[in-house]
């Protein structure tokens, strides 16, 4: 399942991009997730909860960035595991930055998703919606935050 | 996992202010989802004793309340939904198979809001209400604004649907469901809930639902307001199915593709439209 | 946190006898108990997923699906089985019907069949094939048999007195 999409935000690149590499900036504005770790500079562990309907699931996850190229381009890959729930979940990510009209940047990412295990049963069509729908929240969060860091000075 | 089976109302939404409680109805869903080990709930709350939830009624004033325990075969055979009311019927009708419908219930399918579920769209088309009870009280939602996201809705932790309230449907007004599956029986493809009243080539009633094209069913109510006290001719139908299109944003699923979904959604409406004129005597 | 599952003592009413169940956790369904503590394996566990019909049963009356009931829901119950179609070493009508129709090809999908079709001979009076057809949709056969399976039912429909 592939996933792409792209915003703006209302301040530079480099700005932006230290924001997005920072990991308490990333988990404070992606949505479900309980708490993030930085094992190294390039290997994350998160806590991340989804809820689609009734169904619940919490993944123990690694971020790992395999490729980057400040402050333009990072790839990374995402692996989560449910605790003992038999569902596994895979995300290879690239993200690109690049300079908007107005001086903001442009932010877009590509992700493409795979689940297995219980949850793999479910649709793909609602998945994709759902995945969809907690980008953009995030991006409208990052937004927030580097905005908000910008007029704190 | 704990199993309770309250008697009441009262009861029902005591035992569901446990972290991890859940209804259970028909268990055509959750027992489903139970055994692909999609939930397990930490209490099941059975609502099979509670006989309030199972009764529906007419009042006077020809507004129908249907209990939520009441079956999809009960609400295919409810005489008491009359005129446009009986968009209702001909949904629960087109659920899934004979059995599946002798065990789903009006609450149960609207509490887990599939997308492409029957009785949204019929529900958001008859201006129904679903009367909720919680730990605060009870309150009425209009089911345009239960629906909120996919799978998800106006419910808070800890409530329950009571009933589902009809408004009375304005006299020779008429009600249809048609739903487009892959066969009798599976969930839609698109589907398209409609209420329509016409006088002398004036419309008097109109309210179109489409379902399964999105995460809640599309209806636009300025559109039809507009459209109210003159003809529906083609080019009236084309404002309103282009209007919903805005707010279609249907999935790409086993069942079709969402630009599939797209194209046959507005030629369903205008079909829909079509018959329902016949049915009222009234040409195009 | 799932905890130490609080099972319950059952008695259900199968086939008009009652029938008592030592242990039933909360999310073991008809089928599991039917099958497993009872012995009764005509109904079959198909997709446990509500969509095949090989499962089944009649509950007050009516053709249900015994692997989305739970157990501990159905106390209280008038359960038939495909066992308890006839009295034991005798054939249904239904299923004389099916036997002579040959309407039958592994047998997997036929006593959910026989008990839809029970439910519509109720009716008593002779089917269409279309009737039947509606009455049988929520049965699939995964030998495809239906054309004699509906064949049979409507002639057992017309049999009736
Ligand atoms: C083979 C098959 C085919 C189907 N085809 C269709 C179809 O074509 N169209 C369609 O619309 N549906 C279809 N369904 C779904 C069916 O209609 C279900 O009956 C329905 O979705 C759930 O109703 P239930 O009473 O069984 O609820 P349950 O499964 O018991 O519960 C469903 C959810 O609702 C909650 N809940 C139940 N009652 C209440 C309440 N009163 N208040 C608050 N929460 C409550 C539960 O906690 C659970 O989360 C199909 C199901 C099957 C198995
Ligand atoms: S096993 Fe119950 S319907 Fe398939
Ligand atoms: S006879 Fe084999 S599944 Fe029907």
């Amino acid at each position: 399942m592939k996933i792409a999409d792209s915003f703006v935000v209302a301040a530079p690149v480099e700005r932006t991009w230290r924001a997005i590499r920072d990991p308490q900036v990333v988990g404070a504005c992606l949505p479900g997730c309980e708490e993030i770790e930085a094992v190294s500079p390039t290997l994350y562990r998160a806590r991340i909860g989804v809820k689609l309907g009734p169904i619940a699931a919490k993944f123990a996850a690694e971020v790992e960035v395999l490729e980057e190229e400040p402050p333009v381009r990072v790839v990374t890959v995402t692996r989560g595991e449910e605790g003992g729930r038999a569902s596994n979940l895979r995300s290879d990510n690239i993200l690109t930055l690049a300079p908007a009209d107005d001086g903001g940047t442009r932010v877009s990412y590509e992700a493409d998703m795979t689940v297995t295990g219980r949850l793999g049963k479910f649709g793909f069509g609602v998945m994709k919606k759902k995945a969809q729908s907690l980008a953009s929240e995030f991006a409208g969060n990052l937004e927030a935050r580097v905005n908000e860091a910008a007029s704190g000075g | 996992m704990e199993f309770v089976r309250p008697d009441s109302i009262e009861a029902a939404v005591a035992a569901l202010q446990a972290e991890g409680a859940a209804c259970l109805a028909g268990g055509a869903t959750l027992v489903a989802m139970m055994n692909a080990d999609l939930v397990a709930p930490e209490r099941l709350v059975s609502l099979r004793d509670v006989a309030a939830l199972r009764e529906a009624s007419r009042r006077p004033d020809g507004t129908v309340v249907i209990g939520a325990m009441r079956r999809h075969r009960e609400t295919a055979e409810e005489t008491d939904l009359r005129d446009g009311q009986r968009v209702l019927r001909e949904a629960a009708a087109q659920i899934a198979n004979p059995p599946v419908r002798n065990m789903g219930t009006i609450g149960g399918s609207c509490a887990f809001a599939d997308p492409a579920a029957d009785y949204p769209p019929a529900l958001v088309a008859a201006d129904a209400r679903f009367a909720l009870a919680g730990a605060e009280g009870r309150r009425t939602v209009p089911a345009g604004d239960f629906f909120r996201d996919w799978y998800e809705t106006a419910l808070e932790p800890g409530e329950l649907i009571e009933s589902v309230i009809l408004p009375p449907a304005p006299a020779g007004t008429v009600g249809s469901y048609t739903k487009l599956a892959r066969v009798a029986g599976d969930f839609a493809i698109a589907s398209v809930a409609l209420a329509l009243g016409m006088d002398g080539g004036a419309c008097t009633h109109l309210a179109v639902a489409v379902g399964a094209c999105g995460p809640v069913p599309a209806r636009r109510r300025d559109i039809e307001a507009e459209l109210l006290g003159g003809p529906l001719g083609n080019a009236e139908i084309g404002r309103l199915t282009d209007a919903l299109a805005e707010a279609f944003d249907p999935v790409d699923d086993v069942r079709a593709s969402a630009g599939y979904r797209r194209r046959v959604a507005p030629r369903m409406v205008r079909q829909a439209i079509g018959e329902a004129m016949q049915k009222l005597g009234e040409t195009q | 946190m799932t905890g130490e599952p609080v099972t319950l003592p059952v008695t259900l009413r199968v086939n008009g006898a009652e029938r008592p169940v030592a242990a039933v956790a909360p999310w073991t369904t008809l089928l599991t108990v039917l099958r497993d503590e009872l012995g009764l394996t005509g109904a079959k566990r198909g997709c446990n997923q509500g969509v095949c019909g090989a499962c089944t049963v009649m509950i007050d009356g009516e053709p249900v699906r015994s692997c989305l009931s739970l157990a501990l829901n159905c106390t209280g119950r008038d359960i038939v089985t495909v066992e308890g179609l006839a009295p034991a070493g005798a054939l249904a009508p239904v299923q004389q019907a099916l036997a002579e129709g040959n309407a039958v090809q592994c047998g997997f999908c036929t006593p959910g069949i026989l008990i839809s079709a029970h439910a519509l001979l109720r009716r008593n009076a002779p089917l269409s094939v279309d009737e039947v057809r509606a009455g049988l949709s929520g049965n699939l056969c995964r030998c495809s048999g239906y054309k004699k399976i509906v064949e049979a039912i409507v002639r057992a429909s017309e049999a009736r007195p």
